[in-house]
Parts: structure tokens; C-alpha cells; sequence
């Protein structure tokens, strides 16, 4: 999995592309605790082009979100993949993340 | 899909002889039990208690690419059964230590979830089976039988909520892999893993060796 990050308008975009699972989940891990450290507390995960995440992937965005809003900052996703939003769903995940269609849609949020 | 054995004359030989020639079926046999889901049934109307188990059950085997190999159901308890040539096959683990990984994650997605009252806590026993055949004693079922599916069942008796008990025979598969793929040791949840555990198990003849994860 690649993980490319860009900074816009105090929003850290965070864009999966591949696979997110046990292989490489501590990347996002890793990533994601360095950029609360540095005070970047408003996180976007851009999933247009993540194809499959597991149980240790979706670990890793709760991890997220729950460490994020611990420091008043927001994680939101997008553009999930049929496949993606499906897990999302199954394991109730919908309901407890912000979850947008479009990048601008989710820009919003901030 | 498991081999039929079946003859209508119990005095029948030929039942050895295919019992003779059936061939061992190595892999990755997997318990997973809702806990205290009796105590639930008698506090929850069925259609609270169903709502759960189907949600809690969803996340297990949809989630972790398990439906396929869900040998059985009791009750609030599902077996599974991997064959390592299955496993190998699998794209979101491919590995004993992939695997452990997963259940991990999802015992913790679970535990952690920030909405109550849509899952059910759930214990875990894994461990790797040599002694297993692929068999069924009953027509279209698919079955797997052998001493280490019942060691499987018994080490059920030591999980706890949240907890994964693993075989220390599914243990040394695993460390196999951190080896194989290089994998650095303090990574995931072998960092909560216990010390060795030997004890007695009830109609087990040797003392059996196990660890515990605790998520």
C-alpha cells in the first residue's frame, strides 16, 4: 500500500492506494500517530483508490478516529469503493465515521 | 468437500479400507464462541439476541473472507477449518501469522467499538491440526475429524472474552512465518502474547502446551 499525504487548508489528505491489511496497517499507524504528535488533528482519508481493507485495517481507522477526536480534531473519509463501503457497512462502521462522496464534499467538514 | 464414508453392514470391511486410504488434511482449525450468550437469550427478546448474533457473526467470517470455510454452527459457537493449501491460497491472510492478526483486529474492533448493543464479545481457540481428515459420516455434509480437532474443541475451555487461545503448535506456524517473511517480532499482537501454559485436558493424554492472547 502507498500512503501519499498533502497538506490543504490545515487538512492533512491522506490518500490509501492498494491493499490496507496486516501487511503494512503500522504504516497508516505510524502515520497517523506522527501527524497528532505534530498537531495535525484535522485528517482526510482519501480512499479512491484503496481496493481492499481487513479487520486490521479497519483497527487502524478507529484507532484514528478515536485519537483524533480525543484531541478535538476531525477524521473523515471518502470516495470509498463499492467494495470498501460495503465492508464498511457490514461491520457498522457507517455509522460511527463521517463518510463522504467527493474530496469537496468532505473538505467541508473542516 | 469431505470424503462419504458410509457402508450399511457395520461387519463390512471396506469401511478400514477407505478409512485406510483417506489422506490427512493439515490446516488451521478455529473456534469462535459468543460469550455468555445463554445468559443473554434469557435477558433479551430473540429478535435483540438474533439482531447480534447475526451482526456479530457478519463481522467474524464476511469480514475476514471466513463463509467458506465455516464447517459448522452450534448454537453461538462456529467451527472453522482452513486447509493450508486454502490458506496459502487466501489473499487477505495467506499466513498463520496473517491470520492471528486478523482475529486480533477484530476481537479489538469489537471490544472497542464505540456503539454499544450492536455486538456480542466473543473467545477464540486456534490451532494447527496434522491429525485431520476431511471426512463425513453423513451424506452432503462437509465434516473434518481427527484427534486434533477435538484438541481444538478442549482448548476452548481456557478462552475468556476477548481472549485468543492459541495451540503452541499453531504458535511455532506462526513464528514460522515472522521468520519466512521477515517479520519483526515486536509487531501486532504477539507483543500480548503469554508465556508457554502445560496442563491436562480432559480425554487429552499428553499434557498440552498453549499461550494466550488477551485483546
Amino acid at each position: 500500500m502507498e500512503i501519499v499525504d498533502t497538506l490543504q487548508d490545515g487538512v492533512v489528505i491522506l490518500e490509501l492506494r492498494g491493499r490496507l491489511d496486516t501487511t503494512n496497517y503500522s504504516f497508516l499507524e505510524e502515520k497517523i500517530m506522527k501527524l497528532i504528535d505534530d498537531n495535525r488533528i484535522h485528517l482526510l482519508v482519501d480512499c479512491t483508490d484503496l481496493s481492499y481493507i481487513s479487520s486490521s485495517g479497519l483497527r487502524i481507522m478507529l484507532m484514528g478516529l478515536k485519537k483524533v477526536n480525543s484531541v478535538k480534531g476531525r477524521f473523515v473519509l471518502c470516495c470509498l469503493q463499492e467494495n470498501i463501503r460495503e465492508i464498511f457497512e457490514i461491520s457498522g462502521f457507517t455509522s460511527i465515521f463521517s463518510i463522504f462522496a467527493t474530496r469537496q464534499e468532505a473538505m467541508k467538514q473542516f | 468437500m469431505a470424503q462419504w464414508i458410509h457402508d450399511k453392514d457395520p461387519r463390512s470391511p471396506n469401511i478400514e479400507r477407505l478409512l485406510q486410504d483417506v489422506p490427512k488434511c493439515p490446516g488451521v482449525c478455529l473456534f469462535i464462541d459468543i460469550v455468555d450468550s445463554t445468559w443473554i437469550k434469557y435477558r433479551e427478546p430473540f429478535t435483540k439476541w438474533g439482531q447480534k448474533l447475526n451482526n456479530t457473526f457478519n463481522f467474524i467470517s464476511l469480514l475476514n473472507d471466513f463463509p467458506d470455510n465455516i464447517v459448522k454452527g452450534i448454537g453461538d459457537e462456529i467451527m472453522l477449518y482452513i486447509p493450508e493449501n486454502v490458506l496459502h491460497q487466501k489473499t487477505t491472510f495467506r499466513t498463520c501469522f496473517a491470520l492471528l492478526e486478523e482475529i486480533y483486529a477484530t476481537l479489538d474492533n469489537i471490544k472497542n467499538f464505540p456503539v454499544d448493543g450492536l455486538f456480542l464479545p466473543c473467545k477464540v481457540a486456534i490451532h494447527y491440526c496434522t491429525e485431520a481428515y476431511n471426512v463425513t459420516f453423513l451424506e452432503g455434509y462437509n465434516d473434518y475429524y481427527g484427534k486434533d480437532i477435538d484438541l481444538s474443541a478442549r482448548l476452548m475451555s481456557k478462552a475468556k472474552p476477548y481472549r485468543i487461545v492459541l495451540s503452541e503448535k499453531f504458535y511455532q506456524k506462526v513464528q514460522e512465518d515472522i521468520a519466512t517473511e521477515n517479520i519483526q517480532k515486536e509487531q501486532g499482537c504477539l507483543k500480548f502474547i503469554t508465556e508457554k501454559y502445560i496442563e491436562d485436558f480432559k480425554g487429552v493424554p499428553r499434557p498440552v502446551e498453549y499461550r494466550v492472547i488477551q485483546v
